[in-house]
């Protein structure tokens, strides 16, 4: 181990690979700055370019892209409210009420340390317990995986705002929203009605731009013609005290550990991922913090959550793949097939064929957070002159990029109907106070919870199998836990909103 | 400094002053809702023709009918909650929903600029489309000034035939061409 760790590092630390993985990290970070441009689409332009590097430099530069594509995110979350990526959701909720009360540096720096200490955290696992690890994500079985998605879905209690019936409408449309287009066992068409537009389904990142870029943008045009409040998006503010944020950051260390945790093991899960992480690490925090009346309006703990749950997943995602040769997104997907195009087989012996290749992988992880962090912290004035770019600017640039964004995924004309469409919706439900945030969980979830639902009944039609297995059991014994507590705190909430 | 963003301190003290607002909001739930459970019930028959599988207890439809029957029961929740809400308010002063368009002009006009934007790529093509979009967008936000005019024809090129270009032969993902390229 101690030989191929060496011989990993001593090809790692050469003066092209870590160039390439410099440019990769700067790549990633604005890459996913932009919405709609995703890391996997980040990842897909990148692999045609290390065809010609050696195996390891090839991989370390797209894994760099990876690691900074988490942190990118963070940037137009913070700053625009919008989601840079799926994995940055939950990263809207309090850095961009905290850069609207006048503080965008601070959130921006919180995200910057909080994905660090992430991205760290789970390299630091990948290295110590990715065989282990990955041995138990193996064990889950389709009954496992519902039960853990039933689990997931229990977030949506938390973030119904201040209607617990309409967080679960916009929560079950996002599961409804995904039965759309090919049934996933049978391959028949579902509420397609002969459209071509639907016949795929909807696409997820053309929803997810629509349900919040949009309709963010359009209620930012509205504030700016009701309040008159200066022509900018957030207030003037290019303060960025990174070592403020560090001892902040530093002050809810069990969130921070918990987070990095929660992300870990949700990217260890394959299908999971980071768009999920967020979401779960922030509710986690939420429900631990002695003040979650203030998540959602600028909350420190809210942006560390989100920000160490979401770079967490890039280490985990990277266990079932190393261990087994199961990749754990898209993204770990583009990854294994840049290691094919250099011969390499993926699989369980992979770490024994080519130790020095996978050590120099996990030192590479280290070595690209390490990287955004001070990309980050050098380039955050820069993307801090964002708040000096007046709306009248923003706002169709934005939209501009939205649709390049729901075009190139596809390279369909009818995504951009569609994201008008959804655009249009999104923007009805956030005036009539509907939550969006579970509308984009439904959508995610909702493929994984009917696969293996009904993968499950399909082996044994003993539904009981479902609360007899003892993973399954414990995960459905925390959702229905999830679900009271969230009731509780609901009810203890409404009568103190009534009295003030 | 305040606890909350500005934009929720003036959405939620603009709910308050505008009490005339709240039946008028209720009306609209009732409107959404109703249109939402009214279509949740189609789809909810359409599924049920869905084929089943002779390799598996659930069929294409199950999991769609589970969903959209409790969709439906809670969207006529949700109309049950408002309609007692719009009988208990009081009527709305006449000419609010005039000033309630006239509040939301910009936004609208950004709105339908957009899908003229959208419907206009395939026909001018990315470049032409978006360019004309940002020029016209950016005269809707308030750009007057000469300086500030003379920037909005740079962010507008930069971002049509710019962007154009970065994807063409950088990335070689081709945005849509239109008759003029």
């Amino acid at each position: 181990m101690t030989e191929a760790l060496f011989s990993g590092m001593d090809q790692l630390f050469t003066l092209p690979t870590m160039l390439t993985m410099l440019l990769g990290v700067v790549a990633g970070v604005i890459a996913s700055a932009i919405p709609g441009f995703t890391i996997t689409m980040a990842i897909v332009l990148t692999l045609p370019l290390t065809f010609t590097m050696d195996p390891l430099q090839g991989i370390a530069t797209m894994l760099a892209v990876y690691v900074g594509g988490y942190s990118g995110g963070l940037i137009s979350a913070a700053l625009l409210g919008i989601p840079g990526t799926p994995s940055s959701v939950a990263t809207t909720f309090d850095a961009f009420p905290m850069a609207r009360n006048g503080e965008p540096g601070r959130a921006l720096a919180l995200g910057v340390w909080a994905s660090f200490f992430g991205a760290l955290v789970s390299a630091i696992i990948l290295i110590i317990a990715a065989p282990p690890l990955a041995m138990i994500a193996v064990k889950l079985g389709a009954w496992e995986y519902f039960s853990l998605i039933i689990f997931a879905m229990t977030v949506v209690a938390s973030l119904v705002g201040r209607s617990m019936l309409k967080g679960l409408m916009t929560g079950l449309l996002g599961l409804f929203i995904a039965t759309v287009g090919a049934d996933p066992m049978m391959g028949v068409a579902r509420f397609t009605f002969d459209f071509d537009l639907l016949a795929n389904g909807f696409p997820f990142l053309v929803v997810l731009i629509g349900i919040f870029a949009v309709s963010q943008l359009l209620q930012e045009v509205e504030d700016a013609e009701q309040t008159k409040r200066g022509k900018q998006l957030i207030p003037a503010n290019v303060a960025f005290k990174p070592l403020d944020a560090l001892r902040e950051t530093l002050s809810y260390p069990v969130n921070l550990i918990r987070s990095s945790l929660v992300g870990v093991f949700i990217g260890a899960v394959p299908g999971a991922g980071g768009s999920i992480a967020n979401l779960l690490a922030y509710d986690q925090a939420k429900r631990a913090s002695k003040t979650p009346e203030k998540f959602g309006t600028g909350a420190p703990e809210g942006v560390i959550a989100s920000e160490s749950g979401n770079s967490a997943t890039s280490g985990g995602g990277l266990i079932p793949m190393i261990a087994l040769g199961i990749p754990g997104s898209a993204v770990d997907a583009v990854l294994m097939a840049s290691l094919m195009v250099h011969g390499i087989g993926i699989g369980p012996r992979l770490i024994l064929d080519h130790g020095d290749l996978v050590y120099g992988m996990f030192m590479a992880m280290l070595l690209a957070a390490f990287m955004v962090l001070v990309v980050c912290l050098f380039s955050m004035r820069l993307f801090l002159r964002v708040t000096d770019v007046p709306r009248s600017v923003i706002v169709p640039v934005v939209l501009v990029c939205c649709v390049i964004g729901a075009f190139a995924l596809n390279n369909r004309i009818t995504d951009i109907y569609l994201l008008l469409g959804v655009g249009i919706f999104g923007y009805i439900l956030s005036k009539l106070d509907y939550p969006l945030a579970p509308l984009v969980l439904g959508v995610i979830l909702g493929p994984i919870a009917e696969t293996n639902l009904r993968r499950a009944l399909m082996t044994d039609e003993n539904w009981m199998l479902f609360f007899t297995r003892p993973i399954s059991l414990i995960l459905l014994i925390l959702a229905v836990v999830s679900v009271v507590f969230a009731i509780r705190h609901h009810l203890r909430q409404q009568p103190s909103e009534k009295t003030t | 400094m305040s606890s909350q963003a500005p934009s929720q301190q003036t959405r939620s003290s603009g709910r308050v002053a505008d009490t005339n607002a709240r039946r008028a909001n209720a009306l609209a739930h009732l409107v959404l809702n109703g249109i939402l459970a009214a279509l949740f019930v189609a789809l909810f028959v359409h599924a049920g023709a869905l084929p089943s599988s002779a390799w598996e207890p659930l069929g294409s439809g199950s999991f769609p009918r589970l969903v959209l029957a409790v969709l439906i029961l809670i969207n006529l929740a949700i109309m049950i909650h408002e309609w007692r809400r719009y009988r208990t308010e009081k009527a709305a002063a006449p000419g609010l929903v005039k000033r309630w368009l006239w509040r939301h002009r910009l936004a609208f006009g950004v709105l339908a600029l957009f899908a003229l934007y959208i419907a206009g790529v395939p026909a001018l093509g990315f470049r032409l489309a978006s360019l004309l979009f940002l020029a016209l967008a950016q005269l809707m936000l308030g750009v007057r000034r000469p300086r500030s005019l003379a920037i909005a024809a740079v962010i507008a090129v930069t971002f049509s035939f710019g962007i154009d270009w970065l994807f063409r032969d950088v990335f070689i993902i081709s945005l849509p061409r239109g008759p003029f390229s």
